[in-house]
C-alpha cells in the first residue's frame, strides 16, 4: 500500500510507528552502540560498585558505570533529580533527537509521556533510610517527597522537553516498559496525543538487589537464560525511550520508521506474587491477546524477545507458555538479559527497541552464555551468535511480580 | 467508531469515615472528619500525630483467610475490592468464569514496606530480610495481591501520578473498557497511612498546622489553609460495559463519560501554566463526554488545604464554569478524610456519586471563607440540596499532573448526547 489508505489500520484507527529510539544500558549509551554490542554478544555484567555487597553472597550486576547526565540536560538541573530520572532524560534526549521531534512543529501539549518503572527513584528512599538509622531524620528535607514518588520520572522527562500532553507513570514492575508502550498506543490511536514518548527506567538499587539475593534468584557468575545450568537472573539498571507517532505523520516528515506497533495484550496470573503460573496461563493469555489485538496469528510471528530472566523457574514456565501459543513450531526466541541483566522497568522498553530494530534490520540478538540445552526449555534461543532472520513480526514478552503480564507486537510496515 | 459506553455497577470503600459509600456520605453531610491521633505506628518525631487513619481490623474483615502475606495497602485494596464486587453482584463463582480487570491508582504502593525492608537489610543484614516483604515492595504489589485474593485474571494495571493517580486510574479504566479490553474492570485507588509518608510530607512543609484534638484540620479553599493532613483508604468502582450491565440486570449507579489530562511543565512553579493545564484537562474531559461547561451540576475537586495548589485549582474551575462559577457547588472531600494521595481521586468520585444519589452536597469540612484574592466558587460550609447529576472531577498534582473526569450519576445509563 502506498496510497492514503496506508495511514489507517484494518479497523479504521491510525497506524502507529516507532520513529525514535533512545537507550542507556550496561552495554552502552545510544542506539547504535547498544544494538551493535547486543548483536556482538557483549556482556555488561560486572562487579557491583554502587553499594557494599560484602554481606551478600553474590556481587555481580548490570550497572551503568561512569554515567554523566549533564550532556543530556538542557533545562532541568541533573543534580536536582534522581538517577532513574537522569537515565530517562538521557534516553529521551536521544529518541527525541533521532525522531526530529523538536523541529517537527508539533504543539507541545499534544506530546505525551508514558513511562514504566519497578522502583521509581529508590535512591531517595535509601537515603531516607540511611538518615533514619543514623538518627538524622530531622535533616530530611523536601527532596524526599519531591523526588522519590515514582511518577516524577515521567514528570521530569516532560518538564525537560516542555511536553504538556498526557503524562503517566505505570509501575508494573518488570513488565512496565510494555505497559507504557500499550498506553501510548491507545493514546495515539484515540487521538489523545500526536506523539508519545514511551519507555521505562530503573536505577540500580540496594533494595532490589537485596530482595532478589534473598530470594536466591541472583546468578553467581553470569546470566544463562534457557541453559540447563542456568542459576539465576542479574539485576541491572537502564532507561529506554521510544518515540511513537502516527504513520501518516512520520511519512509526511520523512522520519525514519523502525517498526509499526501492531498491538498489545495484558493479563494477570492471579496466582502468586513472585512466581509465574505453573502452566504459564497468564503469559499465554497475554500473547494471544496481543496477537488478537494486532489481527495476527501465531504463525505470523517471526521472532520473540523473551522475558528470559535466567532463573530456573521463569525460563521453564516461559517455555510452557510459548508452546501453548506456538505449538511445536520453532522460531527464534532470545533473551538480551543474558548480556545486560534484568533492568527491571526498563527491561521491556529496551526489548521493545530491540524488536523494532530487529524488524527494521532483519537481525536478531543472541542469548549468550549458552552451553547446555535444557529439555525443559526446548527453544531456539539463538545461542551465542546473532542471526539474520526475516523479521516480519516480532513479539515482546514481559512478566512481572504481581502476575502482571504484557506482550507487545512490532511489525514491518506492510 | 462508536465508543462502548461504560457504567458504574458497583462501589466499594474502606475509609476513615466508614466502609460503606452511603455511610461516608452521611458522615460528610454531618460535617464529621476522620482525623484522630494515629495509633497505627509510633509518631515520635512527627510534630503532629493527627491524620485520618482508617479503623480497620483485618481479622474481623478477612476471617480465617491468611492475610499475613499482604501489607496494609494491599489489605485496604482487597477489602474495598471485595465490597465493590459484592455491590456489583459479582459472586466468587462468577469470578471464576470472568476475566475481571483492575486499574489501581497509588502514589507509593507502600513506602513503609519498602523502607522497612531496606532498614532491616541494613540493620540485621541482607540475609534476614523477608521474601514476602520484597514481593510487597514493588509499587504494583497491592494490585497483584488483590488479583490473587479475588481471582482477578483480567488486565491488571497500577497507575502512579501522585494525588491525581485515582482519577488517572479511572480514566485508564474507562478507556480500557471502551476499547474492549475487558467488560468488567475495577478502577480506583488505594493508599496507606505510614510514618514514612507523614515524615516526608512534614519535612517538605506540606502538613497543616496542628489544630489540636478538635481541629481545625486542613481547610480546603479556605483563606486560612496551612497544608494537608494525610489520610488513607481505598475506593474502587466496578466499571462495566453498558450492554453487559443491562444484559445481567445490574444496578447502574453512574455512567463515566469522559476524561482529559495535560501536564503542567512548570510543575507548579508558574501558577498560570498550571491553571491552564487543569482548565484544558477539564475542557477535554467535557468534550470527551459530549457535554459543555453549562451541563456541569457538581464539581468534586482535589482541594486539600495547600493554599497555592487550591488557588490554582479554584481558578481553573472558575475558568471552566465561566458565568456559572458562583452557583455550581464544589466539593472537597480531603477536608474530611485527608489527603489520601493515590486514593483521593477515587474518593472524590465516589463521594460525588453518593451526593447525586442523595440529592445533597456535603459541606467542605474546615471551610469558612474563601481567600479574598481567589475566585468566587460554590464552596459551602453547610450541606445544600443538589439538582442534576453531571459531575466534573478535578485533580492537580504537586508534580505537574492535571486530570479531569466527567460522569453522570443522575440519569445513569441514559447518558449525554453523542
Amino acid at each position: 500500500m502506498s496510497d492514503s489508505n496506508e495511514a489507517l489500520g484494518p479497523n479504521g484507527e491510525p497506524r502507529i510507528v516507532v520513529t525514535g529510539i533512545g537507550l542507556v544500558t550496561p552495554v552502552g549509551t545510544g542506539r547504535e552502540q547498544v544494538w551493535g554490542n547486543l548483536l556482538a554478544g557483549v556482556s555488561g555484567i560486572t562487579k557491583v560498585e554502587s553499594f557494599d555487597t560484602s554481606r551478600h553472597s553474590v556481587d555481580i550486576g548490570g550497572e551503568i558505570k561512569g554515567f554523566e547526565p549533564e550532556p543530556w540536560f538542557r533545562n532541568l538541573d541533573p543534580s536536582q533529580v534522581g538517577r532513574a530520572s537522569q537515565l530517562a532524560i538521557c534516553a529521551a534526549r536521544q529518541a527525541v533527537d533521532e525522531a526530529g521531534v523538536e523541529g517537527a512543529g508539533l504543539a507541545p501539549e499534544r506530546i505525551g509521556v508514558a513511562m514504566g518503572t519497578t522502583s521509581g527513584e529508590p535512591g531517595l528512599v535509601e537515603q531516607f533510610d540511611d538518615r533514619w538509622l543514623d538518627g538524622e531524620l530531622p535533616h530530611v528535607g523536601g527532596e524526599f517527597m519531591g523526588l522519590y514518588p515514582c511518577h516524577v520520572i515521567a514528570a521530569h522527562v516532560a518538564s525537560e522537553f516542555g511536553f504538556g500532553g498526557v503524562n503517566t507513570m505505570l509501575p508494573a514492575a518488570c513488565a512496565a516498559g510494555n505497559y507504557a508502550v500499550g498506553f501510548a498506543l491507545d493514546a495515539l490511536r484515540g487521538g489523545r496525543a500526536d506523539l508519545m514518548l514511551a519507555g521505562g527506567a530503573d536505577a540500580f538499587s540496594r533494595i532490589t538487589y537485596t530482595g532478589f539475593a534473598r530470594l536466591g534468584a541472583i546468578a553467581p557468575e553470569k546470566c544463562q537464560p534457557f541453559d540447563r545450568d542456568r542459576r539465576g537472573m542479574v539485576p541491572g539498571e537502564a532507561a529506554a525511550i521510544l518515540v511513537l507517532e502516527r504513520l501518516a505523520d512520520a511519512r509526511a516528515r520523512g522520519a525514519r520508521i523502525w517498526a509499526e506497533v501492531g498491538g498489545y495484550g495484558l493479563s494477570c496470573d492471579a496466582h502468586h506474587m513472585t512466581a509465574a503460573h505453573p502452566e504459564g496461563d497468564g503469559a499465554a493469555r497475554a500473547m494471544k491477546e496481543a496477537l488478537r489485538h494486532a489481527g495476527l496469528d501465531a504463525d505470523d510471528v517471526s521472532y520473540v524477545s523473551a522475558h528470559g530472566t535466567g532463573t530456573p523457574t521463569n525460563d521453564r514456565l516461559e517455555t510452557k507458555a510459548f508452546r501453548q501459543v506456538f505449538g511445536d513450531r520453532d522460531l527464534p526466541i532470545s533473551s538480551i538479559k543474558s548480556m545486560i541483566g534484568h533492568t527491571m522497568g526498563a527491561a521491556s522498553a529496551i526489548e521493545s527497541a530491540v524488536c523494532s530494530m530487529a524488524v527494521a534490520e532483519d537481525r536478531v540478538p543472541p542469548t549468550i552464555n549458552f552451553t547446555e540445552p535444557d529439555p525443559d526449555c526446548d527453544l531456539d534461543c539463538v545461542p551465542n551468535e546473532a542471526r539474520d532472520v526475516d523479521v516480519q513480526v516480532a513479539m515482546n514478552n514481559a512478566y512481572a511480580f504481581g502476575g502482571n503480564n504484557a506482550s507487545v507486537i512490532f511489525q514491518k510496515i506492510a | 467508531m462508536q465508543k462502548r459506553r461504560v457504567v458504574v455497577t458497583g462501589v466499594g470503600t474502606v475509609s476513615s469515615l466508614g466502609n460503606d459509600p452511603a455511610q461516608l456520605h452521611s458522615a460528610l453531610v454531618a460535617g464529621e472528619t476522620g482525623f484522630r491521633e494515629v495509633d497505627l505506628f509510633d509518631t515520635e518525631g512527627l510534630r503532629s500525630p493527627r491524620a485520618a487513619q482508617v479503623d480497620f481490623d483485618p481479622r474481623a474483615f478477612f476471617g480465617k483467610r491468611n492475610f499475613r502475606p499482604v501489607d496494609r495497602t494491599g489489605r485496604l485494596v482487597i477489602a474495598a475490592a471485595e465490597l465493590a464486587l459484592g455491590s456489583a453482584g459479582i459472586t466468587a463463582e462468577a469470578l471464576a468464569d470472568l476475566q475481571v480487570g483492575l486499574v489501581l491508582g497509588t502514589m507509593f504502593g507502600s513506602v513503609h514496606t519498602i523502607s522497612a525492608f531496606d532498614r532491616r537489610g541494613l540493620e540485621a543484614g541482607p540475609k534476614y530480610v523477608k521474601p514476602l516483604d520484597f514481593a510487597n515492595s514493588v509499587i504494583n504489589a497491592a494490585a497483584g495481591q488483590a488479583a490473587i485474593w479475588h481471582g482477578l485474571r483480567g488486565s491488571n494495571s497500577t497507575v502512579a501520578g501522585g494525588t491525581t493517580a485515582g482519577l488517572q486510574a479511572l480514566a485508564r479504566g474507562l478507556d480500557m473498557v471502551r476499547l474492549g479490553r475487558g467488560t468488567l474492570l475495577l478502577a480506583g485507588g488505594g493508599e496507606e497511612l505510614c510514618f514514612e509518608s507523614m515524615m516526608g510530607f512534614q519535612q517538605a512543609g506540606r502538613l497543616a498546622r496542628d489544630g489540636g484534638p478538635d481541629g481545625p484540620f486542613p481547610r480546603p479553599f479556605d483563606a486560612d489553609g496551612s497544608g494537608v493532613l494525610l489520610g488513607e483508604g481505598s475506593a474502587l468502582l466496578m466499571l462495566e460495559e453498558a450492554e453487559h450491565a443491562a444484559g445481567r440486570g445490574a444496578t447502574v449507579r453512574a455512567e463515566i463519560l469522559g476524561h482529559g489530562s495535560f501536564f503542567d511543565v512548570s510543575r507548579g512553579a508558574d501558577p498560570e501554566v498550571a491553571r491552564s493545564a487543569l482548565e484544558r484537562a477539564a475542557r477535554l474531559a467535557l468534550d470527551d463526554a459530549g457535554l459543555g461547561a453549562d451541563d456541569v451540576d457538581l464539581v468534586t475537586s482535589g482541594g486539600s488545604g495547600l493554599v497555592p495548589q487550591d488557588r490554582i485549582e479554584a481558578r481553573a474551575i472558575a475558568s471552566v464554569l465561566g458565568d456559572r462559577a458562583g452557583e455550581v457547588p464544589v466539593m472537597a472531600v480531603k477536608g474530611a478524610i485527608g489527603e489520601c494521595l493515590g486514593a483521593s481521586g477515587a474518593f472524590q468520585v465516589m463521594a460525588a456519586i453518593e451526593a447525586v444519589a442523595h440529592g445533597e452536597v456535603p459541606p467542605i469540612a474546615g471551610f469558612e471563607a474563601a481567600a479574598a484574592d481567589g475566585p468566587s466558587l460554590g464552596f459551602a460550609a453547610r450541606s445544600r440540596a443538589l439538582r442534576g447529576g453531571r459531575v466534573l472531577a478535578t485533580a492537580l498534582g504537586l508534580s505537574g499532573n492535571a486530570t479531569a473526569l466527567v460522569l453522570d450519576a443522575g440519569r445513569p445509563g441514559t447518558g449525554g448526547p453523542r
